[in-house]
């Protein structure tokens, strides 16, 4: 397996809803109009709370300053993990799962948070940069190291500090925060970033005026139905969350979606905040998930976390996740 | 690629079909403009070709990329990529009951929806498609189809609940299992079978060139790039690949997969197109957007003497085959450099045959070659020999042929026959300079011409002679000097000795049959009867010309009466008379007393009769004017006759410059400047320039022996010339020069220090360095330690030797010298080396893999000159 540590510098931000309409000219350009940018990592997700961006430096060029845009203080680089041998397995977990033992769990044995971020094409892992030595040093035995240095893939070689880590304890991760489980349901596509303009209009809807397309949806569903979207657009990828009502508002033929048109349900994790610095969150849920073989997009945002599981797989997960906590 | 962009696609099997698609396929067929009827759908592509619409599918909307089935049955099979990544099989042009019938419309669908980047069918299994994907986090980008896979039992896909894919799934012509899954988590930019085993398969991914064995698929070889964009195999060399990245284009050798063999010269502008020509070897089209040119690379496999390291050689060139911008083009498959080109915008096409690069060659023997495509011509100059022929010959053939008949070298006979070849009649006075020279008392006055030797002139006497054989006194007068009588030996009108009679001259003139010549020559030696005489000799000869007869009784008729009939009748015909000499006569009797311009400035008289006779009538203050003009003339005209005023002096140099500038003949001018000149004429630049061009030429036409022949005789007459020993052989153990004459007189610098080369035996019996004993190296093949003779010739004393220097003799002593590798530092007997070397390429040290010979690029040439 190789490990990519990919060459952006990202910051993490939260726009206050109400400061979302200051911030709106720089967004849209990010998203719509990335020739006029230098910008290569974009992602904005919404969530009742806030907006989320985790945008590399010359996209955060594009935002302005303001008392309504909280931003984490360290800069984040993203990890990609690639298949290096073609694998035929079919029978593949998807997403978190699939890394949740090799990375994801190693990095919270060595005490490093992280900030993930799953798109319709890949997962990103976010750490801090600062951790970065300790990354490649926890991860090195288990991966390839690959940095990217302007666009070419080199080999990453470990930075030398081999000795003076403590040896991490193998505890059991038992859940502590706790976790809500909306009830609409979700899905996670991408369109062909040529008909981007096509949907612009409908996408700066879903975007920017959810308040006004939330009272009806309000209406009909009950009060447990979580307004969520992202967006990215990353090395020209296009990825998109967003609830089956908003899909609905597509034009056929335009999203992608997987021959089995599957939906998600969410588990949305944290009562307050969590801050950036406890680790081990990604991993207390991944893990048993990736146990059960379950397959799981995992979305941090400023606030809370958020994994995506199979709709029909949503109450053996509550209930493993469940007994995680109570095992405690 | 996208579905605004036209591509081109030539069918793979109809020589005059292609399909352009851009947001549907047209499939054209292309034709000569006469033979297609000008039907209204008729489109000109070239003055020649015309294209025609056969049909249009617009089936398939977001189409992404397309490729053509590429056996022959079924026909016009496309494969079409979409946004969507799904993959479906379509037709044109086919009526609905052949043999495709069952493919065409069938579906290939992937897990997860993402845009097709590219198709590539296998060229031998040609059920198999693969196709190139954008990367999706759990799902694989490159799929391999299998098209005659029966309509999956989608039970699988069946008992999942197909929900939000309104797109209903026809189940019954889609396929949703593909044979391979290969890549995952990663995408696919481009792909293509490799030629050298179609179980491999080259992908473009993200950020790596991968290769998928189809036998093994949990093994890929890779290599991190960022050049992963149009993958293509070279149809000539199946491990050479190319593909590029915005504006840069990755040549790659898959045997050496590491990083690209080269990298072409980025271009500004990103590309969108690279393609090899399927007719020619070498020739890489690329295309990049918002150009109107396609930019082509031909890249060259010189064999080069040293290893495999040295990078081809690449000539860069640049077509224009339409106005307007390119939206793409594709290689015609098996017409010559020839391509269809469309354009960016309303489907404009334009047919269009790469004119072949002309490559040209001049031989060092005056034959020209030259290839264009498959076609090599040459170009021999005409060898036939006739008289005028010789006249016309290219200077580099005559002097070619004069150094092949050893021209210069020798005798004054040879001097000869390069006149008489050549038509340049100047050497013999430099011979007769020479012959002069021997005489060895006035040689600074001979050498420096006659302009300086009339300048010196003093004492002059002014006589009247007597017309001979009659008393009449003349009213010419005559001057006679020393110097004079120099002047006029070295003109030739008299011979060496005492006597300045040219009796002599005349009779050699009457042999040679130049009746009017001597006859002017007697003449202007006041002997009008010997004139008379000679004139009516010439006349009455086999082929003689009557007329000399006619003019023999004009000049008898001679009177010097000023006002005559006789002299206004002469001196108005003789403007009439064909021969030169004739004419001068006339002019000399009828002119006055020290105005004797009619025949100082007869051009077509010879310029050593003109200036001996300047030199018997003009007067010490004309002589030098006259002689200065006419110097001055025959510098500016480059006349080598000239040299006789001049001599081998600076003012030679001066003409003989104007003389090569008008010809090249560096030949004669090296020899002439060579034949004794003063040193400071040699060490002109010049005349240095002529000799190291006219060695050039010899070496370039492997004439090395008359090179070397001619570095002799330049040694001898120029002893400044001879080359320092270049080559030292030193001992390994002391450090000095083993050279027995080295050891003598050390720091000379004169002993041609390669051991073995002087020819003494006692010499050539050491075998031990002379300065401390210890042994010399051995030869690689004999064993024996180097200065032991090898030959027989070891008992010949010193004298003998110097007496037959037979040729098997002085073999017998090459084979005695040291030579040896410049890489390995092996080596031995210089005779021994050779016959290894001619069945062997490597070195003959054992456990030495050199391949010695092969680095002497010019150790298998033959001097053409055998002799």
């Amino acid at each position: 397996m190789e490990l990519h540590i990919l060459e952006h510098s990202l910051k993490v931000a939260s726009i206050e809803k109400e400061g979302i309409e200051i911030c709106t000219h720089g967004l849209i350009k990010l998203a719509f109009l990335a020739s006029k940018t230098r910008c290569k990592f974009f992602s904005l997700t919404e969530t009742p709370e806030d907006y989320t961006i985790i945008v590399d430096e010359e996209g955060f060029k594009e935002l302005p300053q303001s008392n309504l845009i909280s931003v984490a203080d360290s800069t984040w680089l993203a990890l990609n993990v690639v298949s290096g041998g073609g694998n035929a397995s079919s029978s593949q977990p998807i997403g978190v799962t699939k890394i949740a033992k090799s990375v994801i769990a190693p990095l919270a044995d060595h005490n490093i948070s992280v900030f993930m971020l799953s798109t319709y094409q890949t997962d990103f892992i976010l750490v801090r940069e600062r951790d970065l030595p300790m990354v490649m040093h926890t991860l090195s035995s288990e991966f390839t190291l690959f940095r990217v240095v302007n666009g070419e893939t080199v080999a990453a070689h470990n930075l030398g500090i081999s000795n003076g880590f403590v040896k991490p304890k193998l505890v059991p991760r038992p859940i502590i925060h706790p976790l809500s489980s909306p009830s609409n349901m979700f899905c996670v596509t991408s369109l062909d970033p040529d008909t981007l303009p096509s949907v612009a209009t409908l996408l700066m809807d879903v975007m920017f005026y959810s308040v006004g397309s939330k009272e009806v949806g309000a209406t009909s569903e009950d009060s447990s139905h979580i307004r969520f979207f992202s967006f990215s657009l990353i090395e020209g990828y296009i990825s998109l969350v967003m609830d089956e009502q908003t899909a609905q508002r597509f034009p056929n033929n335009v999203l992608f979606t997987s021959a089995s048109g599957e939906l998600w349900k969410m588990v949305r994790i944290g009562g307050q905040p969590l801050g950036f610095d406890e680790c081990g969150i990604v991993a207390q849920i991944s893990e048993p998930l990736a146990t059960a073989d379950i397959p799981a997009y995992y979305i941090s945002t400023f606030k809370f976390d958020h994994a995506l599981v199979p709709e029909e797989n949503i109450q053996s997960v509550i209930r493993a996740l469940r007994t995680e906590s109570t095992a405690q | 690629m996208s579905g605004s962009k036209p591509d081109i696609l030539w069918s793979p099997h109809h020589p005059n079909r292609y399909v352009i698609c851009d947001s549907e396929l047209g499939l054209y067929s292309i034709g000569p403009v006469g033979s297609t009827e000008t039907k209204p759908g008729t489109l000109s592509l070239s003055e020649e070709t015309a294209a025609t619409l056969l049909a249009i599918n617009s089936d398939t909307p977001y189409m992404k990329c397309v490729a053509w089935y590429p056996k022959h049955e079924p026909e016009c099979l496309l494969a079409v990529g979409q946004a969507n990544g799904r993959v479906v099989l379509t037709s044109l042009g086919q009526n609905h009951n052949s043999t495709c019938k069952e493919l065409v419309g069938k579906e290939f669908v992937p897990k997860h929806a993402r845009q097709c980047n590219t198709l590539a069918w296998n060229p031998v299994d040609s059920n198999l498609l693969a196709a190139g994907l954008d990367k999706h986090r759990a799902d694989f980008s490159v799929l391999i189809w299998d098209i005659s896979s029966k309509f999956a039992p989608e039970t699988s896909v069946a008992a999942e609940k197909i929900r939000l894919s309104s797109v209903d799934l026809d189940s019954s012509t889609v396929v949703t299992k593909p044979l391979y899954e290969l890549g995952q988590n990663d995408a696919c930019l481009s792909l293509c079978w490799l030629l050298r085993d179609t179980k491999l398969l080259l992908a473009g991914m993200h950020r790596n060139l991968a290769i998928f064995d189809l036998r093994n698929t949990s093994q890929k070889t890779f290599v991190n790039t960022k050049a992963i964009q149009g993958v293509t195999v070279d149809p000539h060399f199946p491990d050479r690949v190319a593909s590029f990245f915005e504006g840069q284009v990755a040549i790659w050798d898959l045997r050496k997969f590491e990083k690209p063999v080269l990298t072409l010269t980025e271009q500004p502008k990103p590309l969108t197109k690279v393609a090899w020509c399927p007719t020619r070897t070498g020739l890489l089209a690329t295309l990049t957007r918002d150009s109107n040119i396609i930019r082509l690379y031909d890249m060259q496999h010189t064999p080069t003497p040293i290893g495999d390291e040295t990078e081809p050689t690449i000539i860069e060139r640049s077509v224009q085959p339409c106005d307007s911008q390119i939206g793409s083009f594709a290689w015609h498959p098996s017409s010559q450099n020839r391509m269809v080109v469309v354009s960016a915008a309303n489907r404009v096409m334009t047919d269009f045959t790469v004119f072949e690069r002309i490559s040209l060659a001049w031989s060092s023997t005056a034959s020209l070659m030259w290839a264009c495509g498959r076609h090599l011509y040459s170009c021999v100059e005409d060898e036939a020999e006739g008289t005028d022929g010789a006249a016309e010959k290219d200077i580099a053939t005559k002097m070619r042929e004069r150094a092949q008949s050893r021209y210069g070298h020798d005798t004054v006979q040879v001097w000869r026959n390069h006149l008489l070849a050549g038509g340049i009649s100047h050497m013999k006075q430099c011979s007769e300079d020479a012959e002069l020279k021997l005489q060895g008392n006035k040689q600074f006055a001979v050498y420096s011409g006659i302009k300086n030797i009339v300048k010196t002139s003093s004492g002059t006497t002014e006589s009247r002679r007597c017309w001979s054989g009659s008393d009449r006194q003349t009213d010419v007068t005559r001057f006679q000097s020393d110097e004079r009588c120099l002047a006029l030996r070295l003109c030739g009108w008299i011979s060496r000795g005492p006597d300045i009679d040219v009796e002599t001259f005349l009779r050699s003139l009457e042999q040679e049959r130049e009746w009017e010549r001597a006859a002017a020559i007697a003449l202007f030696n006041l002997d009008i009867r010997r004139a008379i005489q000679i004139l009516s000799k010439g006349a009455v000869t086999e082929k003689g010309d009557l007329n000399l007869n006619v003019v023999a009784m004009a000049l008898s008729g001679y009177t010097d009466e000023k006002s005559s009939l006789w002299r206004e009748m002469c001196s108005s015909l003789r403007l009439q008379l064909k021969n030169p000499y004739l004419c001068v006569m006339f002019a000399f009797l009828t002119s006055e007393p020290g105005a004797y311009d009619g025949v100082l400035y007869e051009s077509k008289v010879a310029v050593r009769d003109r200036v001996a006779f300047a030199c018997m009538f003009l007067s010490d203050a004309q002589l030098p004017r006259y002689i200065d003009k006419l110097t001055a003339e025959m510098k500016e005209a480059g006349n080598l006759e000239g040299i006789l005023l001049t001599g081998l002096t600076k003012d030679g140099v001066d003409l003989m410059e104007s003389y090569v500038d008008r010809t090249g003949d560096v030949q004669t001018a090296s020899f002439c400047m060579l034949k004794g000149s003063p040193g400071d004429v040699l060490k002109d630049p010049r005349v240095q320039c002529w000799i190291e061009n006219y060695r050039n030429l010899l070496d370039a036409w492997r004439f090395w022996h008359k090179r070397a022949e001619f570095d002799i005789l330049r040694g001898k007459l120029d002893p400044s010339s001879k080359p320092l020993a270049q080559v030292f052989v030193s001992c390994n153990f002391c450090g000095k020069s083993i050279s027995y004459s080295c050891s003598a007189m050390p720091h000379q610098g004169r002993g041609f220090s390669q051991y073995g080369v002087s020819g003494s035996p006692t010499k050539s019996k050491v075998t031990s360095c002379p300065g401390c004993r210890k042994p010399l190296p051995r030869c690689a093949l004999c064993l024996m330690n180097m200065g032991t003779p090898v030959s027989s010739c070891s008992g010949t004393g010193k004298s003998d030797e110097k007496m037959d220097l037979t040729r098997e003799n002085k073999l017998a002593q090459f084979n005695n010298w040291f030579t040896w590798c410049h890489n390995c530092r092996h080596g031995g007997h210089a005779g021994h080396m050779l016959s290894w070397f001619r069945d062997h390429t490597e070195c003959p040290v054992s456990a030495c893999a050199c391949k010695c010979m092969q680095l002497d690029t010019t150790g298998n040439l033959v001097p053409a000159d055998s002799s």
